[in-house]
């Protein structure tokens, strides 16, 4: 039976090998994606161009216009640019906000009546919309509690842990690791027994001693060990590359990838027993991985979801390695603290391994 | 000892009859032929007998053992090598066969050896490093042979290995073949070309899921039961028509000349009258040798009436 699993995956592992095109993938798509993905998906917002119209052109306006300036946060793209058509300039994306100080600015903060300042921001994308938003609101009370000279009542004192820069790629990278693994995984493992139906060698391999389990360990082995080296590839370049801090062990988060790596290895190996030909495979398996990254968290927080899309990651493996993957790298989470994600990608990698096996024992009598 | 034996085998795909009541033998040491044109279920009964298809009616048992009982245990003897090229195509002419021998549990030197007497019959030992999906299709071919051979199989199912292949590799196969059986192996392969069938030392035509005869390839034509003769010089084109006209004869065309087929111990001098009126003088026509290819045809006309 060893034997048996052995001469497969060696054979595996060389038709891996003998194809280009699957060694371009395996080699350079994580590097390409990492180095996209991780410069692309930035969800920091800084360096805000806004447009500034400043009607008051007192000492006090300038003031505050270099109070709002003063950070990374908001830089000046235009100034005055024509009032009526102040909208265009969003549309053509000269700016995403637009500050507008009254005339009667100075003189009503001196008579201490009500200012008004008006701030338009383009909503077209509302998460950053809110983040400039805040800034603003949080740059103009200081400014007041400066002008005032009031002492502040309750002071807070904001710490940020794991990330204190707040950078969205220690976040992002992580995530990544995690999506092209389950790529790579799930469409390498729903082909191989389908391309075996296809080109008639799975005949073949059915009249020899060949056992299904031995068929089905030896057809997912190898892709673990791409999996892993997938995962090694995009890891070592995030973190050489980046900087990313790896705070946790590396062995537990190898330990959990390999209990990670069988549930889409079964996604993988279920899809090629309901499947007949490659393109099929390929489908089904792309389907997955959409599903699997766009419920897992990677984007966009799981509780900003609706309810019931909430209860549906529960069946997405990927939700479960996201919280592991992040959770080891960024905080250094040991196993007792991942203990619920790891019994759920045990029961997930059971159940769909066990299935597949039945299905592909129906299937070859 | 009876190494291959199918009895009553029936197999249908819904409404459509593939096999039907099929029984077949095979000693050790034989090799049979399976003739038959495409679609006269060879395939199929190959595949059901590899445990590759389900059956609906009787039984069949190779090397002892009942395949419904025992298939683990006939697999190690069993060698079987489908219709279409079904290797890897990716991996060379050596991974193959090394695959080949990891499945069947070989030891390394044990399957060194035996590549090496592998390459000796096949000619295969010069393309060792070539992929197999560049090989020629007569080349493919022993290369499949000799990936079911890896394991000294008892039983040798071969599905049409000589279809698509050059004279000179068919000829290769067929003498390889020979040289197994007097090995020891039950060999039992499926052909097209009734030339074939001569190589063999029993033959089974089937049509229509259904065997027409069965028996040694030079005693079957003893059940040709008509003449043949054959009209060389063929008058016109609309001739075909009116022979077939001419009650008794059976005629049919064979590129630029006519073979006529009488009713048994019926002399063709009878039809000379008939003939000449069509302007075919009796100097044109002469008896021939009837071949497999003949009595296929008359078989299968009879079981198509």
């Amino acid at each position: 039976m060893i034997q048996t699993i052995l001469a497969l995956m060696k054979k595996e592992l060389y038709q891996v090998i003998r194809d280009r095109n699957m060694l371009r993938l395996i080699f350079v798509m994580p590097i390409i994606q990492l180095l996209v993905l991780g410069y692309a998906i930035n969800t920091d917002v800084k360096k805000i161009d806004t447009a500034v119209y400043d009607f008051d052109r007192s000492s006090l306006s300038r003031e505050y216009i270099k109070a709002k300036t003063a950070g990374d946060y908001f830089i000046v793209s235009s100034e005055n640019p024509p009032v009526l058509d102040a909208e265009r300039g969003f549309k053509e994306n000269l700016y995403t906000a637009a500050l507008i100080i009254p005339n009667d600015f100075s003189e009503n903060f001196i008579e201490k009546k009500p200012v008004n300042v008006g701030l338009l921001i383009d909503g077209s994308n509302a998460n950053s919309a809110s983040i400039t938003s805040g800034y603003a609101e949080m740059i103009a009370m200081q400014f007041n509690r400066r002008q005032l000279d009031i002492p502040e009542p309750i002071v807070m004192r904001q710490q940020m842990l794991y990330n204190p820069e707040s950078e969205s790629i220690y976040f992002m990278v992580p995530g990544i690791v995690a999506v092209l693994i389950t790529m790579i995984t799930a469409m390498l493992s729903s082909m191989a027994i389908v391309r075996e139906r296809e080109i008639g060698t799975l005949e073949q391999l059915m009249v020899t001693p060949i056992t299904v389990p031995a068929l089905i360990i030896g057809k997912t082995i190898p892709f673990a060990i791409l999996g892993f080296l997938e995962m090694s590839i995009a890891l070592l370049f995030g973190v050489l590359w980046f900087g990313i801090p790896f705070v946790g062990s590396w062995s537990l988060l190898y330990g959990l990838t390999f209990i990670f790596l069988f549930t889409t290895l079964g996604v993988g190996l279920f899809i090629s027993t309901v499947t007949k030909t490659q393109q099929q495979a390929m489908f089904y398996a792309w389907f997955f991985s959409i599903f699997a990254i766009l419920t897992s968290g990677f984007f966009s927080p799981i509780a900003n979801m609706p309810e019931a899309v909430q209860y549906i990651t529960y069946l997405n493996p990927l939700r479960y390695y996201m919280i592991i993957v992040r959770g080891i790298m960024m905080k250094g989470a040991s196993i007792d603290a991942l203990y619920p994600e790891i019994i759920a990608m045990i029961i997930f990698g059971v159940l769909i391994f066990t299935s597949s096996w039945l299905r592909y024992s129906k299937r070859v009598s | 000892m009876n190494l291959v034996q199918i009895s009553n085998l029936d197999k249908s795909y819904g409404q459509l009859k593939a096999v039907s009541n099929f029984t077949l033998s095979a000693d050790q040491g034989e090799l049979l032929a399976v003739a038959g044109p495409d679609g006269a279920g060879k395939t199929t009964i190959f595949r059901t007998v590899c445990g590759l298809l389900e059956y609906d009616n009787g039984t069949i048992n190779l090397a002892g053992f009942d395949i419904d009982k025992d298939f683990d245990k006939i697999k190690p003897l069993l060698g079987y090598m489908p219709q279409n090229f079904s290797l890897y195509p990716d991996l060379s002419v050596e991974e193959n066969l090394y695959f080949y021998a990891g499945l069947f549990g070989m030891k390394k030197n044990e399957y060194q050896q035996k590549r090496e007497r592998l390459y000796q019959f096949s000619g295969l030992g010069l393309f060792a490093k070539r992929r197999a999906g560049k090989l020629s299709g007569g080349m493919k071919q022993k290369l499949a042979l000799s990936c079911n051979l890896i394991h000294d199989p008892k039983i040798l199912i071969l599905d049409e290995p000589t279809t698509g292949v050059d004279p000179v590799s068919r000829r290769q196969l067929w003498d390889i073949l020979k040289t197994l059986k007097q090995d020891g192996s039950t060999i039992i392969v499926s052909t097209p070309y009734m030339d074939e069938v001569a190589l063999a030392d029993r033959a089974i035509f089937v049509h229509n899921g259904k065997k027409l005869i069965e028996g040694k390839p030079n005693e079957l034509l003893s059940h040709f039961n008509s003449a043949i003769y054959k009209i060389k010089a063929v008058p016109s084109s609309g001739i075909m028509d009116q022979l077939n006209q001419i009650e008794g004869i059976t005629s049919r065309r064979f590129g630029s000349s006519i073979h006529l087929y009488t009713r048994p111990q019926q002399n063709m001098e009878v039809y000379y009258n008939r003939l000449s009126q069509l302007g075919i003088s009796a100097e044109s026509i002469s008896p021939i040798k009837p071949e497999l290819e003949d009595l296929f045809i008359q078989l299968m006309e009879q079981s198509d009436a």
